[in-house]
């Protein structure tokens, strides 16, 4: 007999380490807390969200099948537009979406069969959170965008390099300390989490689990 | 030497004493101190050795503007002495000793000076018979601080940093600059080399620690304002292209980022050139003035003060402050115009000999320090009249002649600096957009113009942001040059140095443009002025004046030397710093690391090898996983490969433009094999095209080219505007091959899939569940056995193998790593791109003429192959096989084939074919050569020949077998 098969976050093992207590979401074990989370979240946590709903979809008619799925996106390419109380969309490029929470899970099933003009991005991304009031530091040590500089009440998304890796960014802000979303290729999940890890523990920051990221980030 | 009462505004903290060591000997001194500050204050007057003569040398700038303070603790070598902070517990050592400082038998040098004249080391090597004899012992003599290697790396972190303005400098101007930027909204930022910011402000003060509350206001008012940020012990290290500046800290290096910059960075204070002007004691006015107001050291006891200028007179002032004797003031100029000055010392009951000179330095007994000066007049022509001299016993003489911009950013900026005669400084010309200059940088020294001059400048940067209007300032000139044009005295005995690194006197010079070194260039080549570790920051403005008179020509005209970063030396640990290296690995690593498997590098993936067993051998096991392929199942992670996926109307279109086959023509369920070519029809990747719908394609490129592949065909996606969208799914794709005559049982147990050979032919590509993951499977046979190369979603990866190693437990299934599989599609003649291909390999000469479809409409390459198809290719791939008894060291790749003694080709791949029983391989050779049967013959590295016959391909089950099914 075939149970169902489990996905697997492309961190589990790297979060395996950290003797976290493990939640299941999307049949998908995560780190829902960590041991010591609450004192590094005072500088600079990393958590897994690699576990959460996502869907991607690209095409020239992506925007109008989106919003004939009840999905007004954003106008401007790189920003974001929260959804309901725990999902958002973002505009990645001109034509390019990514929406994120609860509000993916149907997409799915919907998007088949195929339309012109709309086609599928599966999403396999690693997602590691950034939260506290040491991100700015952590992200001047990897990547060479002045996020300072950013309006994020404008809800801008940014498409980088991160350690040298491609990443798309959310900024946004959580209890008025900064929560960033960082997406990667799930294959170089291992090494930006390794990066990022190594940089924050010298911040005097760590890993912390899930439960203590915002569903939705806010601009400011 | 003696510490000084507490000084106003000091940077030294006396609640902290620091204990150290110095050649041996204990010291204590204070937090804050720098090592030489601290050595001064304890009576030590011999801080180090000159380079090439083994001189005594002591504080010359305090300021890291000369080397004669370069010392080593421990690990950490060519510390400079002047600006490193003192630590508890140091244990510093000289450099470039023979016996330490004070014994240094190396200073018999000094006596053999003659023997060692400018261009030495050139002529030195022109005899070849003695040219590794004068290198053994040149290496033996140059070199400063001892490398040892094996102190602790330290892990630098870089990091980046913005903002609107860059103010770089902390005096008078910088900080006016600063603010005048930040009122207007700026987000500013100043960095200061020192830990303190005031700059100059804070010790020029001419005896009257008054002078310098402005400066402090500003500071506090810079300290304060909340859009500065202030960032001190920095040191803006250089300047890049788009106002990119390294900033470089104790512990990291920020690349800064900045809107605009300011250079407010001051100038080098230059030594006057005399005899014995290197001996410890002889200081600039700058070096005393910062040793009484930061360190509280008094420099010496008595002093001869030598001037051009108001500064001179402000120094001995301070020096009267700090309770030294000050005995006379030399001036250049025979008509000061210093009068309120003159008018101070003269009541202190000081000599001043205005148009004097100082004409020699005098050692003391010990031959340690200064123990008197002689001073005479100058004639109209600035000639010593040596006749008239006057001796002052002293242990001191501070020098204060004149200055050089600290223009290295500036230039470096690409900034265009002029010679202004009346200031006798070069001072900015044109500076790149974006790029400011304020302060005695900009020949602006009267303390009240400096921030005149910062505030035009702040302004002006903030102008330039669109932050505020084009400042209307004027800042009035210099009343008198505060350098003198001629700071040099000649000596019949010479020993008056221009370039304290390097040891080179004034007449190295004359004789450098006596062989005809005569333009700046060469003369900084051949004498090394400038090239020493100050980079010519005491030595270059005297060095151009002299050749400037004895070329007749203006300073302007004989020009500067090219200044590039570092302004200052920078650690290699700052440079090497963190580095990103980033890595790939598949979803299944975890599972290949819990086999045992050993990993190489391909690109920037890891890659099982082969999967370590037991006690066997790395060739047994990559044996044993070809044996499982071939007669039983094995696995293999092929989640490196590029996979893309193609949808739309015109889907088919693009592909046939990409490949050089026809995929308008594939039938859905089927895949193909793809090649891609470029413009000149060079074979540039391969992989496999699967057909999924009429409108809906997957395909596979190399591991290697799956990043450039995808860029390029996103570019052609957009060029073409063909109705299509391509998406990369490389990194959400977990891929393995299952392969081997008993792979479809193992897939049996995992699917509902019907996988007869009928409704799963071979090349056919299938979606279907497998252990109730959602997959793409294609049956391909790279590997040469009956298989399956399934696709699934990247977080499935694992799940996906487990499954198929638990139904495989029963068939022997066995992971394979790369090497195993090269072996196998050796066997079955498969090529692999950039192995088995060249940067000049195209489709016809790698055996693919079959795959280009020539009477397609267009494809990429098309057009050059066309005329490659007339003509029979210079080179062809063709297999062969050695000798079955071969037993001896089989070629390697890239070995030669050598055909009536000449070059006829290469290996591009051998191994052993247990299948055939004897080595297997694929090479390219001249078609004189390629026919079945053809003898080869093969030079090994050492030079011997093996013998080799050309033989058709695939070595192994050339009617494809086993892709069929039994009768």
């Amino acid at each position: 007999m075939i149970t169902a098969p489990r996905r697997i976050s492309p961190l589990q093992d790297l979060m395996q380490a950290h003797q976290p207590s493990w939640g299941l979401a999307g049949n998908m074990q995560y780190a829902q807390a960590v041991p010591g989370e609450e004192a590094r979240i005072a500088r600079l946590g990393l958590a897994d969200l690699s576990h959460r709903p996502r869907f991607g979809v690209k095409g020239p008619q992506a925007a109008n099948w989106l919003a004939a799925q009840g999905i007004a996106t954003p106008a401007q390419p790189n920003s974001w537009l929260p959804l309901d109380t725990d999902s958002f969309v973002a505009r990645l490029g001109l034509t390019e979406f990514l929406i994120e929470g609860a509000a993916a899970d149907p997409l799915h099933a919907n998007i088949e069969p195929a339309r012109p003009g709309v086609y599928p991005v599966p999403r396999e991304d690693a997602e590691i959170a950034l939260l506290g009031p040491q991100v700015n530091e952590l992200l001047l040590q990897t990547c060479n965008v002045n996020f300072r500089a950013l309006d994020l009440a404008a809800r801008p998304v940014v498409l980088t390099s991160m350690a040298g890796v491609t990443v798309t960014i959310l900024p946004g802000s959580h209890h008025n300390d900064p929560f960033y979303h960082v997406w990667c290729d799930y294959t170089f999940g291992a090494y930006l989490w390794r990066t990022l890890l190594e940089i924050s523990t010298g911040l005097g920051g760590g890993p912390i689990g899930a439960a203590l990221c915002p569903e939705q980030p806010q601009p400011s | 030497m003696k510490r000084l009462p507490p000084q106003t505004g000091e940077w030294i903290d006396r609640s902290r004493e620091v204990s150290f060591s110095f050649e041996g000997r204990r010291y204590t001194a204070f937090a804050g101190d720098t090592v030489s500050s601290a050595l001064w204050a304890a009576g030590v007057r011999v801080l180090g050795r000159s380079f090439k003569y083994h001189r005594p040398r002591g504080v010359l700038s305090l300021a890291n503007h000369d080397i004669n303070a370069m010392m080593q603790a421990g690990p950490m070598l060519n510390l400079r002495a002047d600006v490193t902070p003192l630590e508890h517990g140091m244990a510093l050592e000289g450099i470039n000793t023979y016996g330490g400082i004070a014994r240094d038998r190396g200073r018999l040098l000094d006596r053999l000076s003659p023997f060692l004249p400018v261009g030495f080391y050139y002529k030195a090597f022109h005899n070849k018979r003695l040219f590794p004899l004068w290198e053994k012992m040149f290496r033996r003599m140059t070199g400063l601080g001892k490398l040892d290697l094996a102190a602790p790396h330290i892990r630098t972190a870089k990091r980046y940093d913005f903002c609107d303005v860059l103010v770089v400098g902390g005096g008078p101007a910088g900080l006016s600059a600063a603010l005048a930027a930040a009122e207007r909204g700026c987000d500013v930022v100043v960095v200061d080399e020192h830990p303190h910011l005031g700059g100059s402000g804070l010790y020029r003060l001419g005896g009257d620690t008054d002078a310098a509350q402005d400066i402090r206001r500003l500071v506090g008012q810079v300290m304060g304002y909340p859009n500065i940020r202030v960032k001190t012990a920095t040191l803006a290290a250089g300047y890049y292209a788009d106002h990119w500046i390294p900033l470089v800290k104790h512990d990291h290096l920020a690349k800064m980022r900045a809107g605009a910059v300011i250079v407010a960075t001051g100038s080098y204070e230059q030594p006057a050139v005399f005899r014995n002007n290197d001996l410890p004691g002889v200081m600039l006015a700058s070096a005393a003035q910062r040793l009484i107001h930061r360190y509280a050291v008094r420099p010496m006891r008595s002093a001869v003060v030598l001037s051009a200028n108001r500064e001179g007179y402000l120094a001995a002032l301070d020096l009267l402050a700090a309770g030294v004797r000050v005995l006379a003031v030399a001036d250049l100029r025979a008509n000061a115009v210093e009068a309120d000055l003159r008018d101070a010392l003269l009541a202190r009951g000081v000599a001043l000999l205005p148009g004097h000179c100082l004409y020699e330095a005098l050692p003391n007994d010990a031959g340690d320090g200064v123990g008197a000066v002689l001073v005479c007049p100058l004639d109209s022509d600035g000639t010593p009249r040596a006749e008239q001299i006057n001796r002052f016993d002293c242990d001191g003489v501070v020098m204060s002649v004149g200055y050089a911009p600290a223009a290295n950013l500036l230039y470096q900026a690409g900034g265009r600096m002029r010679f202004d005669a009346a200031l006798q400084q070069f001072v900015p010309g044109q500076l790149p957009a974006g790029v400011f200059a304020c302060g005695e940088v900009n020949g602006v020294f009267m303390p009240a113009n400096k921030q005149l001059d910062g505030q035009r400048a702040g302004l002006a940067a903030a102008a330039f942001l669109g932050r505020a209007a084009p400042p209307a300032i004027s800042v009035p000139p210099e009343a008198a040059s505060p350098s003198h044009p001629w700071p040099i005295v000649a000596h019949p005995k010479g020993k008056n140095f221009v370039d304290l690194d390097e040891d080179i006197q004034l007449k190295d010079f004359h004789h450098a443009i006596q062989e005809g070194f005569d333009n700046i260039e060469l003369m900084k080549r051949y004498t090394t002025v400038g090239m020493g570790p100050s980079q010519g920051k005491h030595s270059n403005m005297n060095a151009l004046r002299i050749l400037a008179r004895a070329t007749q020509q203006s300073p302007e005209q004989v020009g500067t030397t090219t200044a590039r970063p570092f302004v200052h030396p920078v650690p290699m640990s700052h440079l090497a710093g963190r580095g990103f290296t980033p890595q790939r690995l598949t979803p299944l690593h975890a599972r290949h690391a819990a086999l045992n498997a050993q990993f190489m590098p391909a690109g920037p993936w890891l890659r099982p090898e082969y999967y370590r067993r037991g006690d066997s051998d790395r060739l047994a096991c990559i044996q044993e996983e070809v044996a499982a392929v071939r007669n039983g199942v094995g696995i293999i992670d092929v989640g490196t490969l590029g996979k893309l996926e193609l949808r739309g109307p015109d889907a088919a279109e693009f592909l046939e433009r990409v490949y050089i086959s026809r995929y308008a023509n594939l039938k859905v369920g089927m895949t193909r094999y793809a090649v891609m070519c470029d413009e000149t029809g060079v074979v540039v990747d391969d992989g496999v095209v699967a057909r999924l719908g009429e409108e809906h394609f997957y395909f596979t490129t190399t591991t290697s080219g799956a990043t450039n592949i995808y860029r390029e065909l996103s570019r052609l996606n957009t060029e073409w505007r063909l109705d299509c969208g391509l998406t990369n799914l490389t990194g959400a794709r977990a891929a393995v091959n299952l392969a081997g005559p008993r792979s479809r049982e193992v897939l049996a147990r995992l699917t509902d899939l019907d996988l007869s050979a009928a409704a799963f032919p071979y090349l056919g590509v299938r979606q279907a569940s497998v252990a109730g993951i959602p997959a793409i499977l294609m049956r391909v046979g790279f590997v040469g056995e009956w298989g399956y190369e399934i696709h699934v979603p990247a977080s499935y990866g694992p799940a996906l193998w487990d499954a198929l190693t638990e139904a495989g437990r029963a068939f022997g299934i066995r992971p394979f790593g790369v090497e195993a599989q090269r072996q196998l599609r050796l066997e079955k003649g498969h090529i692999i791109i950039g192995q088995d291909t060249d940067g000049l390999t195209t489709p016809f000469d790698a055996n693919l003429g079959w795959a280009v479809k020539l009477d397609k409409p267009f494809f990429i390459g098309q057009r050059t192959l066309r005329i490659h198809a007339e003509r029979a290719p210079k080179q062809q791939l063709v297999g062969f096989t050695l000798d079955s008894a071969h037993n001896a060291t089989p070629p390697k790749e890239c070995h030669l084939i050598i055909h009536a003694g000449e070059i006829a080709g290469r290996v591009t791949s051998i191994g052993w074919s247990t299948a055939l029983g004897r080595h297997v391989g694929l090479a390219y050779v001249i078609h004189d050569l390629a026919w079945e049967g053809a003898h080869i013959n093969i030079r090994l590295s050492n030079g011997s020949l093996v013998s080799a016959t050309v033989c058709k391909t695939p070595f192994y089950d050339p009617e494809n077998l086993r892709q069929k099914e039994a009768a």
